[in-house]
């Protein structure tokens, strides 16, 4: 994902800001890393540079 | 065929209702805009391309959202509109999943979550339509595609009861349905 994307998303549960922590970058997409609410603590991943950003029980059902 | 497909396809693949999405989209689509719904992210990418503006595509399917970011669409893994922030969008689009489908006959996988539209064919569309207000900015426009498969008075009434005016932006008739884009504006 690309950086800007912090300008349209938010945490799925309280629509509060999120804070990005990048693991991996290339040039200008985030490739690994972290979303975390700033409100209620949930995580979200960054994989393969792309945010997952369904709420935990949806995120388990789609892994199964 | 990808590697994925091997037990089926996981994604759906572009198809006449994406084709007149695509169309009404290119017509109308201003600012930012996002797709819900992207699936292969073949609508949100000719936006893109043809238009020259930001698109965001989202699916809740994770097959979906990695071909959609194969094909250069920002891609996010959501559910709806939940982790859009409020006034963000310009424009928003939505294919939905519609066909009306008897709960005895869910298959529950990936393709049947992008066709099925629960008993009503409306169950996305309602949550949908409840809260897309919130993450359109002012002057913003919304582009829903319906079929006559899931009840067109049906949808209207949503629409009405969520607090937008409606035009006809393209519609074609098909043997089984009549498929229609709604673009909907605030009521003033």
């Amino acid at each position: 994902m690309k950086e800007s994307l912090m300008d349209v998303i938010c945490c799925p549960l309280d629509k509060a800001d999120l804070d990005l922590d990048v693991d991996e970058r290339d040039d200008e997409e985030i490739l690994e890393g972290t979303l975390a609410c700033t409100e209620c603590g949930e995580v979200y991943p960054i994989e393969d540079g792309i945010p997952n950003l369904l709420p935990p029980d949806m995120r388990e059902e789609a892994a199964a | 065929m990808t590697s994925l497909d091997r037990d089926g396809p996981t994604v759906y693949r572009p198809a006449k209702d994406s084709g007149l999405l695509a169309k009404a989209a290119l017509e109308d689509a201003h600012g930012r805009v996002l797709e819900v719904g992207t699936g292969s992210g073949w609508v949100a990418e000719r936006i893109a391309e043809e238009r020259g503006l930001r698109v965001v595509g989202s699916d809740r399917n994770p097959h979906a959202a990695r071909e959609a970011a194969d094909r250069g669409v920002e891609a996010a893994v959501a559910d709806l509109l939940d982790p859009f922030r409020a006034d963000a969008f310009d424009t928003v689009c939505f294919n939905p999943p519609y066909l009306p489908t008897d709960p005895e006959n869910e298959w529950d996988d990936w393709m049947e979550q992008a066709l099925s539209g629960g008993e009503s064919g409306r169950e996305l569309i309602e949550p949908f339509l409840a809260d897309v207000d919130r993450v359109l900015a002012p002057g913003g426009t919304v582009l829903l595609l319906v079929s006559s498969l899931t009840g067109y008075e049906e949808v209207l009434a949503l629409v009405e009861d969520a607090g937008f005016d409606h035009v006809v932006a393209v519609e074609e008739s098909f043997p089984f349905e009549t498929l229609t884009v709604l673009r909907l504006e605030r009521t003033e």
